[in-house]
């Protein structure tokens, strides 16, 4: 545990070297936050609500999507193609650690710093410009907290999976383009899946990606009643015992017959 | 005179074997293609998806139809296919920077912002090309366009400028690099907001954010004055015919800066390891 907690300080320290990064990242997410918020608030000129949820929760949706994405970003799968391709995976083995233990807490390491880095600054300048992204019922928010907790282990787990393609595929520039826009568009972080056609939203509900974004936002707006959402949960759960049984599984096997290239 | 006409030549048949090697590096990695293949189509039939959706659930947006959001957004996805085959590398221009990459391009007798964009020329940008082409042509039958050659000449202008916008933009956040000395990977947030700058009519967001748009980061020229003004949608800062034109213009002059500022931080450059 010290030696991951060790990785995990390096990576925050990591994170925080390039000041112009940190204002950069700022500055590019506040402006992509504040055109949503414009965005809704033109659809919503004409109508009050739409799909049960009116223009104030949406723009309430928007300031905590932008927050979520942040504590969202995984680096594991780009982590896992780099080492591949430049040979390095080899040496990451040979340490007295499992490597996907380093590489989350690596990650664990980037979101800690990224917290005050990203996520304060965002927070704060969404509430003054846009508003004050108030909880909609106080009393939901352990259940808000864990299905937080539940998403970021199915991203990432998601993007490990991802990852372990590198290990046979080499190069999966493309598949992680795949994966970032499959996960942007299906799990309801621009748009909440509610505003579609019923048919596609059912089978959407299936897949695990609205349980990244859209059930612990719906939550926080108070979307739906009590009993809903902790069905939502259930699923949500399912789907991290499902993709974590997975992810033990095609570790072992992907870890068996890795390829080192210029060694 | 002939010396130009010569260099130029020169220019030309470097081009050919540099997109000739280009189509001999995708073919590396099979996987890599089958990725990109599936994934930037999915992109944009994704976004456009969205569109069909939120313009179903709210009617309008600002204004604008269906057919006319269409339009808008093959233009859009059009330019930015463009300027992915020709001006992507400006997103990595800061790992260039810290790795010392540019020293082989200055030891060429070539201009190095040339050698740096189309030795890297990125065929896969055609992959964004064909949605982007299909969206438009669907949005041209729902607006039932007559397609005169005037239209198409005005069409292409627009076109030509609009990458030049884009690529422009991605030399100079590139160009921080220089100056900076860490390498910035906007390109994800670069094309977000140029995703929701270009693909929805600007009106929508606030005046001094239109201001910005249209004057500081011409971003609105790339897209949403030409086509407003080509489908005589809104009235905006400019109407008419020359609209196109002016974007061609915007596209040149933003050029212009981004290769001073490039050539300006290619002085600061001092390679890697010192």
């Amino acid at each position: 545990m010290k030696k991951y907690m060790y990785i995990l300080k390096t990576q925050i320290i990591k994170t925080m070297t390039y000041e112009f990064n940190v204002y950069g990242n700022i500055i590019m997410q506040t402006i992509i936050m504040i055109t949503s918020a414009y965005f809704w608030k033109a659809l919503y000129r004409k109508q009050e609500t739409v799909g049960g949820v009116d223009a104030d929760s949406m723009l309430t949706y928007i300031i905590i999507s932008s927050l979520l994405s942040v504590l969202l970003i995984t680096n594991v799968e780009k982590r896992i193609e780099q080492s591949v391709i430049k040979g390095t995976v080899a040496t990451d083995m040979m340490r007295p650690i499992n490597i996907f233990g380093g590489y989350f807490a690596e990650d664990i390491g980037s979101i800690i710093a990224l917290f005050f880095q990203n996520m304060v600054p965002i927070f704060i300048i969404g509430s003054l410009f846009i508003k004050v992204p108030k909880m909609a019922d106080i009393s939901a928010l352990p259940l808000f907290i864990i299905s937080v907790v539940e998403s970021f282990l199915i991203n990432w787990l998601i993007a490990a999976l991802f990852g372990m393609i590198a290990f046979t595929a080499i190069n999966i520039d493309a598949l992680i383009q795949v994966k970032k826009h499959l996960l942007r568009l299906l799990s309801g972080s621009i748009i909440p899946i509610w505003f579609f056609p019923e048919k596609v939203a059912n089978v959407l509900e299936a897949l695990p990606f609205v349980y990244i974004y859209q059930l612990p936002l719906s939550i926080y707006i108070g979307k739906g009643d009590r009993a809903e959402q902790l069905r939502g949960m259930g699923i949500q759960f399912v789907w991290l015992v499902i993709l974590a049984a997975l992810f033990l599984y095609v570790q072992k096997r992907a870890t068996r017959k890795v390829m080192v290239q210029g060694g | 005179m002939k010396k130009g006409f010569k260099e130029l030549c020169h220019y030309m048949d470097v081009t050919g074997q540099c997109i000739k090697m280009a189509f001999m590096t995708i073919i590396e990695y099979p996987s890599s293609i089958a990725g990109w293949l599936i994934s930037n189509p999915l992109q944009f039939i994704m976004g456009f998806a969205i569109i069909k959706f939120v313009v179903e659930s709210f009617g309008e947006i600002n204004g604008w139809n269906y057919g006319q959001l269409a339009f808008l957004y093959g233009i859009s996805v059009i330019s930015h296919a463009l300027s992915m085959i020709f001006f992507v590398q400006g997103w990595f221009m800061g790992y260039y920077v810290i790795y010392g990459d540019f020293d082989q391009y200055l030891t060429r007798p070539l201009g190095v912002l040339y050698q740096f964009f189309f030795t890297n020329i990125n065929i896969f940008g055609i992959t964004d090309l064909i949605p982007g082409i299909i969206v438009f042509i669907y949005g041209c039958a729902k607006c039932q366009l007559a397609i005169t050659p005037l239209f198409l000449i005005q069409v292409i202008i627009m076109l030509v400028g609009a990458t030049l916008i884009r690529g422009g933009i991605y030399i100079l956040i590139g160009s921080t690099s220089f100056h900076t000395r860490s390498a910035v990977d906007f390109g994800q947030y670069t094309q977000e907001i140029m995703d929701k700058t270009t693909m929805y009519p600007i009106s929508m967001y606030p005046e001094s954010m239109q201001f910005i748009l249209t004057y500081l980061i011409p971003v609105g020229w790339v897209s949403f004055y030409p086509v407003s003004a080509l489908l005589g949608v809104e009235n905006t800062v400019l109407n008419g015919l020359a609209v196109p034109f002016v974007t061609l213009a915007v596209g040149l002059v933003v050029m212009i800066l981004a290769g001073a500022y490039f050539t300006s931080g290619l002085k600061k450059y001092e390679s890697a390891g010192n």
